[in-house]
């Protein structure tokens, strides 16, 4: 009992004061009383009625609502009404005709309104077949028909509590009012919840009930994508790599040329990546930098290579696209200038012509990296692998040789994961001398791009690709934090 | 990346040795940079990741480079070429239509069902990936018995007739580009010529339109067929003698015996195929400098050896001699990669880095990073949307005069044909999406919005951006001007708003944000706005550049 009484909440005590003073009170009466909002009157009977402090009722009342044509009525006035004013103005007889015109009735109201005249003998037809008033209309003129009664009482006060008033049925009939019945709860105070409240007073400070279930509060919170790429962003800058800028939108020369794709590798064609429509060409870096990129690609440029032995286009080489992979960041790097040892990555918003579906967007983010350094293929692979155990977990990494057009050598990594089994997790090699000569850069350059979406995806526990961009406000608010 | 469908007994009557599949996938599959995507009973399917090794794309190619991982051969595959007296007479006309050509003949070879799978799929691979869909390579395989003496190909006129294959009438050259299901889709090659290109033998008969289609008399292969005719035609003389090489290399293993052919430009004569090996040289140091170890001679040898070409160990370096149709050696790290394939790359021990590097996020980060901070302090929940989208959203939708946008050429729908110049209708759209959740619904995106811009390098100006959207009965101009005022003053920002007036908002109540030089916009979306994303609620935003 102590127990209870302390841990009641601000609301019962209200509620149990307001009932100690009185004998059996309906919820808007205790609402009244103890100046409570009606939801925390229901609540708070509610707990009592389950505390055993209270006893509480439920009963059914009728409540009315008016219809559409008994606003009219109010707003109006009642037909048999306006058919006597009207029949008055006219000088007390007149033609069905006129009176319409006068009262503007309806024909409907206009046989209401006779019905009751006829009743209370207020008019009647004389030969000429007009309206006569009788005399007796004086009643009606005075309001002191029970339903004009009823319609000043509704003005005045509403409809609550009208159900004592004469003309109720009547209106109900007439479509007037309409009746629905409602639950409302009566409580009255038992000798329980006198006890309780008399500690809960004398106590003064009340104790909180830890059961009490608490409404919901929606957070702000990252988008569990975007928190994602932050961790991994957080990771790559604590392993000591510089961030590269990575635009969304960049010249052929960096996505390509730079990287020694030839201009008719079919990887450029218009299927396997976008161009822009406007605007179409940028411009390019110093003339130096934009020769020695096309020698690589006509002869070698005196590297050893053969080159791909074509004629290069600058137009080509200017045209704008959004960037389809991250290593177009990573040539933009090399150019703009590099230390030497240096670390940097992206992580890059690229494009690909890919329709969205449940393993494919046409917008996705691609985690890129660079190490300048005099490292080699052992180094490069030391680097993969601990990528593939930091960043996914891995347990076990392997090896696949594979071709990029930029690397020699090249590799793909596959990592296998506790969960997931063995995924590929993306493609690394080191950078070809007819792409790092040019650019007048004298170590190896190592470099890597993984796909970090489908880690992405596990991380966040959904199947379909689209959903890293979720539209879905629900689960936004709902998904818990995910720690890497 | 070519994918090849091969047959697993084929494969090993080729190699002389039995795989299992294991040893398929994880060994000889990587030997040639290849990725097994299924083994469904006989038939492999393989997945060539090397688009400069066109010489792999058959079971032939396949196997003569396994044979080097097995020791069942080494070193540079040797062809035997014998000399025919057949001679074809180019046409110098071709010039600027399809110049070049490299012939070969076939003989005694047992065409197999087999074979003549394979042999189609490398002639399509070869033509589609390595010829860019003919353009640069073009082959054409014939029935040698059927062709007679010594062949012209030279420039016709559209009007010459032949009959093509898998047809029975006639057809002139021009109705062949306009009606022959092939001229239809290889047409554009010879769009605007006046003449076209043809391969006729000492009787005229035709045998071939290059690059769209055979003649039906001798074009079409059987089982039948005994003795083959190969031609090439593209326009670099290289390309398309590798291209004939690789075909007559894989001719060649399945037993025939191969007959060069004399090409004539007039006052040139050149002789196809040749087989000529070519020499690269390798220094030792940049073998070292690359794998991280020097490797003892004998050992290099036997790597390079491995992967089918000769080794002469020299002081300083060791001279690589190759097929002329490895397309992919360009450079001496070429044939380094190949040691490291041939020492196997899982053999090798990761070394780990460790490098005196500092990390560093990019400025713009901090600012963005700083501002979606706040915003999760405001309760607001981060959403992420594409930055590719609509016109019809980013304009028409929002009640806003025509305007351009940075544009796709090759859109793959009209839904993300433009970047965004704004987040708001991407975030009005995301609450039209979600008008079955609880109300008030607070959302933000801190991200680029892409602008026109002569000035700039790419033409285009890559803006960052925060737009705050607020939905529900009580939003409107005083919530989001609180969340401005709460934004700015986290981080120290002076702010002004002046009133404004914006299609978008609603008339009073809109004003234009300024942030020292950064501008942006704020008010109350009007009704019409709300209507054209099938909002009910109303909802208040704020956009400001970062």
């Amino acid at each position: 009992m102590e127990e209870i009484a302390k841990a009641l909440s601000e609301i019962e005590v209200k509620a149990l004061q307001a009932l100690n003073a009185n004998a059996k009170l309906s919820e808007n009466d205790i609402a009244e009383k103890a100046s409570m909002n009606i939801d925390s009157v229901r609540r708070a009977l509610a707990w009592l009625k389950e505390k055993g402090l209270a006893n509480v009722y439920e009963k059914e009342v009728s409540i009315y609502e008016l219809t559409e044509k008994g606003k009219d009525v109010v707003e109006r006035g009642l037909p048999e009404e306006r058919l006597i004013f009207a029949l008055k103005k006219l000088g007390g007889k007149a033609k069905i005709a006129d009176i319409l015109k006068e009262g503007s009735l309806s024909n409907e109201e206009l046989n209401v309104a006779l019905g009751k005249a006829r009743r209370y003998n207020l008019a009647a037809f004389n030969e000429n077949k007009e309206l006569e008033l009788t005399g007796l209309e004086e009643l009606i003129l005075k309001k002191e028909l029970a339903e004009q009664k009823l319609v000043e009482r509704i003005k005045q006060h509403g409809l609550e509590n009208i159900e004592d008033c004469k003309a109720v049925n009547e209106f109900l009939k007439r479509g007037l009012i309409e009746r629905r019945s409602k639950i409302i709860m009566q409580a009255e105070i038992n000798e329980r919840g006198k006890q309780a409240l008399k500690i809960a007073l004398q106590a003064g400070r009340r104790v909180y009930n830890l059961a009490v279930e608490v409404p919901p509060i929606y957070i702000g919170k990252k988008q569990p994508y975007a928190r994602f790429l932050d961790e991994i962003r957080r990771k790559l800058i604590v392993m000591g790599f510089k961030e590269m800028e990575s635009p969304l939108i960049v010249q052929e020369f960096y996505n390509f040329d730079v990287l020694f794709q030839p201009q008719n590798h079919p990887a450029r064609e218009w299927a396997s990546t976008f161009r822009l429509k406007k605007p179409k060409y940028g411009s390019l870096p110093a003339k130096k930098v934009v020769n020695a990129v096309k020698a690589a690609h006509e002869n070698g440029a005196g590297t050893g290579s053969r080159g791909w032995r074509y004629k290069w286009s600058i137009k080509q080489a200017k045209r704008l696209m959004p960037a389809a992979h991250g290593t177009a960041h990573s040539a933009r790097q090399l150019i703009k200038g590099i230390e030497v040892p240096g670390k940097y990555f992206s992580l890059a918003r690229c494009y690909r012509p890919d329709k969205p579906d449940k393993t494919h967007l046409m917008e996705f983010n691609q985690l890129e990296g660079i190490i300048a350094a005099e490292l080699n293929f052992k180094h490069l692979l030391g680097v993969l692998k601990q990528f593939a155990e930091e960043i996914a977990g891995a347990e076990k990494v392997r090896f696949y040789p594979d071709y990029y057009p930029f690397t020699e050598p090249s590799v793909q990594l596959s990592a296998k994961h506790p969960e997931l089994g063995w995924i590929e997790f993306g493609g690394a090699g080191l950078f070809r001398p007819e792409m790092l000569e040019p650019l007048g850069i004298e170590c190896n350059v190592l470099a890597w791009g993984l796909g970090i979406d489908r880690l992405a995806m596990f991380k966040l526990g959904i199947e379909d690709m689209r959903e890293l961009f979720s539209s879905d406000l629900e689960w936004l608010r709902k998904e818990p934090l995910v720690v890497l | 990346m070519p994918t090849i469908e091969i047959s697993k007994k084929d494969l090993e009557k080729l190699l002389g040795k039995k795989l299992s599949e294991e040893e398929l996938k994880e060994k000889a599959a990587l030997f040639v940079k290849g990725e097994i995507e299924a083994i469904e009973n006989d038939a492999i399917k393989i997945e060539l990741k090397d688009t400069t090794r066109p010489d792999l794309w058959s079971v032939e190619g396949i196997a003569r480079e396994l044979a080097g991982l097995y020791g069942i051969q080494k070193g540079l595959p040797k062809f035997k070429v014998y000399k025919s007296n057949v001679c074809v007479q180019v046409d110098p006309k071709l010039k600027g239509i399809r110049p070049k050509g490299a012939y070969a003949i076939a003989k005694g070879i047992k065409v197999t069902e087999r074979l003549l799978e394979q042999l189609i799929q490398l002639q399509e691979k070869l033509c589609e990936t390595f010829g860019r869909k003919r353009r640069e390579v073009a082959i054409g395989i014939f029935d040698y018995d059927k062709v007679e003496g010594n062949l012209r190909y030279y420039a016709a006129k559209p009007e010459t007739e032949f009959v093509p294959l898998g047809f029975s009438e006639k057809m002139s050259l021009k109705e062949i580009l306009a009606k022959h299901p092939k001229g239809i889709e290889y047409g554009k090659l010879l769009e605007g010529k006046q003449r076209f290109p043809l391969l006729v033998d000492s009787n005229n008969e035709v045998l071939s339109m290059p690059p769209i289609i055979n003649s039906e008399y001798s074009g079409k292969v059987t089982t039948e067929t005994k003795n083959l005719f190969v031609d090439v035609t593209g326009f670099d003389q290289e390309l398309i003698n590798m291209a004939l090489e690789i075909v007559c290399a894989a001719l060649h293993d399945r037993g025939a015996r191969i007959e060069s052919v004399t090409v004539n430009y007039g006052e040139e004569k050149i002789v196809t195929p040749e087989f000529k090996a070519r020499k690269i040289k390798v220094p030792l140091k940049l073998i070292e400098r690359t794998i991280g170890e020097s490797i003892a001679a004998n050992k290099l040898k036997r790597f390079i050896e491995m992967k089918r070409m000769n080794c002469t160990l020299k002081k300083n370096c060791i001279i690589a001699e190759y097929p002329s149709y490895r397309a992919d050696v360009l450079h001496p790290i070429d044939v380094v990669e190949d040691v490291l394939i041939a020492m196997d790359y899982n053999s090798i021990t990761p070394e780990a880095v460790k490098l005196p590097c500092t990390g560093s996020e990019l400025a713009e980060r901090k600012t963005c990073n700083a501002v979606r901070e706040v915003c999760i302090g405001m309760q607001l929940q981060e959403v992420l949307t594409f930055t590719l989208t609509s016109k019809e959203k980013q304009q028409a939708k929002m009640l806003l005069p025509e305007q351009e946008f940075v544009e796709l050429e090759n859109p793959l729908s009209g839904e993300y044909a433009v970047f965004r110049k704004s987040i708001v209708p991407e975030l009005l759209d995301f609450l039209a999406k979600n008008k079955h959740c609880e109300y008030p619904q607070k959302i933000f995106e801190v991200g680029k919005v892409v602008h026109l811009n002569e000035k700039k390098e790419t033409k285009v100006d890559e803006r960052n951006v925060v737009c705050i959207a607020l939905s529900g009965k009580e939003a409107g101009f005083n919530e989001i001007k609180a969340h401005l005022d709460a934004l700015c003053k986290a981080l120290s920002w002076r702010y002004e708003i002046k009133r404004a007036e914006h299609s978008s908002f609603k008339s009073g109540f809109c004003a234009m944000i300024k942030i020292g030089e950064k501008l942006g916009v704020i008010g109350e979306i009007n009704e019409n706005v709300l209507k054209n994303f099938g909002l009910k609620m109303p909802v208040a935003v704020l956009e400001v550049e970062l």
